[in-house]
């Protein structure tokens, strides 16, 4: 009885606690941080010392628009969903703007060597936005060109506000403004890291996941081999390959040229490989393995070749299995690729670790935030290709 | 024709299919029946070589299946299975022309060809042509499976327990529609089953095998009433048998002149129907089970038409406790009457052999 009559007031849970962390949060956590220079840690600045009028004004009107959508009175779950999900977009950009607007008005009548960052209430306000988007998008169950469409949406707010120069005055953008072309370095050179590691991997892991569906002998030889390389701390393998590569690289002159040595990109690419063999090859395998006895023993017995059978049957039916192994191993070769620039590969891993050397926390934020970003691109990116390559009426979101 | 010569399949020193031997004409509808283990499905495989043969020689209308390349001869012949094995990735449209694509006809052709099957499996080509297999039912996605076997015009049509996994009610309407098929197309059909009811509905000729070896191989009727052993007696069932037997003969074996006046003297014949202007019987007077004299108006209910089977038109009579089923034409015209008495009275299994076959051939 309780529960019914509770279900009745509440529509959804999942929302109200968001709201009331972020309530609480507001509360108890520092928005930003004001500190004389970028080396010493700043005094703490809560939301409502950094807000002015309009802006709490706005922060209300959202609130309550938001609660309006978690209780389940005044509409339906549908609307009600429909209304938290566009509710996200203001607010994430509010959070953006009063934290650059207060930053503009803070460094006003500041020394030059002042600095604002960004604190925890700020955060949690983005990952409060996110998740009730993310919440409201499962629970709308929307098809891939709309959930494509709030994505796009999403990401041209924050385009936006990163374009002009509200958010210039920040500690985390005047690192930016002293590092940028050595960013864009960074960033190419962490894409070509995951670029240089992925392909080989599927190069190497489609074959053998294909082996080890057709060869039931060679399989449980094959998956414990890669099991172990999984199991391998990352740090370890790039310990474990210096001393042979550069070993080889002074034996072999022809590779030591090309740039085979212990430390650099070549043992970061032989260590993400090795990563991302696992998930490549079970997915291929395991894609292959559900396509059923009927389809195959049908195809067989229509006339088809194997060669036939293997494109036209087998590959599209396990092509969704197969890339959601290269969603996995992609997101996890962009976050291995920031341990990898302890051994000299470079990528936004160097930001991080000369951030720590200098204790300079926006300096590790540059790396680390740049890094989250493209695994969280790269994951929806995938996200809708799997999705496309799902057989036709199968679907989400078309009905059947 | 299929001729297969001493065929046997060996598996760890074991013969699951032992030196079975036996001819198919072109146009018979085949049933290889037996126990589960008995070899009717890797008889069948071998046929179109998804299971390689161990001795013996298969001929396919005068060639050896051996000597053709498998995924040729497989072109040649259709193929359906228990669990469709239809492409979930394909439209329905496209599963149908799976061989004909493999063929490359022309597009036109196909398109054609898929229209015709749809059509001849009554499945409305504007609703089914785009759907996915995992929109049909089961006794849909089974007719686009056996539409599919037939798509090329294959000179065989093998068939491994089609309608094994569908509720009773939907195989008994693919049964009787792959009856027609047979009929319409005049393919010839090798069909495993283990249900001897659907063996004894669909056969031509019915082959029990039993532990790889071909026990009997004979026409239904004499598989029921000469049977070779105790094996075959048993797994035909004794218990309905007489109904069984019946389920293969039909109406116009036993229908007589109808009776049109009474004739008191006659036994089985002092009943006499009442007619209307066009000639359609309106009622039936006497040869109630309960009332002789009583009138009976005819009902849809409790007439025969001439290919109904004995089995359904002594149903009939049983069930409107009348003695005497009216036989109509398809303009509800009275041609005829088939009785109670009338089911005995068949001379002998000579008769209901020849009656059958022309009845088969006709129709």
């Amino acid at each position: 009885m309780v529960l019914t009559s509770e279900r009745r007031v509440i529509g959804n849970r999942v929302l109200l606690t968001l709201l009331v962390v972020a309530v609480a949060s507001a509360g108890l956590l520092p928005f930003a941080s004001l500190s004389p220079n970028r080396l010493v840690s700043g005094q703490p600045v809560m939301l409502w010392q950094a807000l002015v009028g309009w802006q709490l004004a706005a922060f209300a009107l959202i609130s309550a628009v938001l609660l309006i959508a978690a209780v389940a009175k005044p509409l339906n779950a549908r609307r009600s969903q429909w209304l938290a999900l566009i509710a996200t977009l203001p607010l994430l950009a509010l959070d953006f703007l009063v934290l650059g607007d207060y930053a503009h008005r803070a460094l006003a009548d500041a020394s030059p060597a002042a600095r604002v960052s960004q604190g925890a209430t700020f955060w949690v306000l983005l990952f409060v936005s996110a998740l009730v988007a993310i919440d409201a998008l499962q629970r709308l169950r929307l098809g891939l060109a709309k959930r494509a469409l709030y994505g796009a949406a999403a990401l041209a707010v924050v385009v936006i506000l990163f374009s002009g120069d509200l958010l210039s005055p920040l500690s985390i953008m005047r690192e930016f403004a002293n590092q940028q072309d050595n960013f864009v370095d960074q960033l190419i050179r962490h894409l070509l890291l995951v670029g240089g590691a992925l392909l080989p991997a599927l190069v190497i892991g489609l074959p053998l996941g294909l082996m080890a569906n057709r060869r039931a002998r060679l399989r449980d030889g094959l998956f414990s081999v890669l099991n172990v390389f999984q199991t391998l701390p990352s740090i370890a393998v790039f310990g474990l390959l210096i001393a042979p590569l550069s070993a080889l690289g002074r034996a072999v002159p022809w590779l030591g040229e090309l740039g085979v040595s212990g430390i650099g990109v070549t043992p970061a690419l032989i260590a993400l490989v090795l990563y991302s063999l696992l998930p490549i090859v079970r997915n291929t395998y395991s894609g292959l393995a559900g396509v059923s006895n009927g389809t195959l023993e049908a195809a067989r017995g229509m006339g088809m070749t194997p060669r036939q059978i293997l494109w036209k049957v087998e590959i599209p039916l396990a092509l969704p299995v197969i890339l959601s192994g290269l969603r996995i191993v992609t997101v996890q070769a962009i976050g291995l690729v920031v341990v990898a620039a302890l051994i000299g590969a470079g990528g936004f891993g160097a930001f991080i670790f000369q951030g720590l050397g200098q204790y300079a926390i926006d300096l590790v934020l540059l790396g680390a935030i740049p890094t989250i970003v493209l695994a969280v691109i790269a994951d929806f990116a995938l996200q809708m290709l799997v999705g496309l390559s799902r057989p036709p009426g199968t679907r989400q979101g078309s009905k059947s | 024709m299929i001729e297969l010569k001493g065929l046997t399949k060996t598996y760890a020193d074991k013969n699951v299919v032992d030196d079975v031997s036996l001819t198919l004409d072109t146009g018979e509808f085949g049933v290889l029946i037996g126990p589960s283990g008995c070899g009717k499905s890797t008889t069948l495989k071998m046929i179109n070589r998804l299971i390689p043969l161990s001795g013996g020689r298969i001929i396919l209308n005068g060639d050896d299946v051996i000597e053709l390349p498998a995924e040729q001869l497989r072109r040649r012949i259709g193929y359906a299975i228990q669990s469709t094995g239809l492409f979930p990735h394909w439209s329905v449209a496209q599963n149908i022309a799976t061989v004909p694509q493999l063929l490359k006809w022309p597009k036109s052709r196909i398109d054609d060809r898929v229209d015709e099957l749809m059509a001849m499996f009554h499945l409305d080509a504007a609703e089914f042509r785009h759907k996915y297999p995992h929109q049909l039912s089961g006794g849909q996605a089974q007719r686009v499976g056996v539409a599919r076997a037939l798509a090329a015009d294959p000179e065989v049509l093998l068939m491994d327990e089609p309608f094994g996994a569908v509720d009773p009610l939907t195989r008994e309407v693919l049964q009787a529609e792959m009856k027609r098929v047979h009929q319409q197309t005049g393919k010839t059909i090798v069909f495993v089953t283990h249900d001897m009811d659907e063996a004894l509905q669909l056969a031509t000729r019915i082959a029990l095998l039993n532990g790889g070896k071909l026990v009997q191989y004979d026409r239904p009727i004499e598989l029921m009433v000469k049977p070779e052993n105790d094996f075959v007696r048993e797994f035909i069932g004794q218990a309905d048998l007489g109904l069984k037997l019946l389920s293969r003969r039909f109406v116009h074996q036993y229908q007589r002149e109808p009776s049109l006046e009474h004739h008191a003297t006659l036994p089985g014949l002092d009943h006499c129907w009442q007619l209307d202007a066009a000639g359609s019987p309106i009622a039936l007077e006497g040869a109630r089970l309960d009332d002789d004299n009583e009138i009976t108006e005819v009902k849809p209910e409790w007439t025969a038409t001439p290919d109904m089977s004995m089995k359904e038109a002594l149903s009939r009579m049983v069930w409107f406790r009348v003695m005497v089923l009216p036989v109509i034409d398809e303009n509800g015209k009275l041609i005829g009457e088939v009785g109670m008495q009338g089911i005995m009275g068949i001379e002998s299994d000579i008769v209901a052999e020849s009656g059958l076959n022309a009845g088969e051939q006709a129709s």
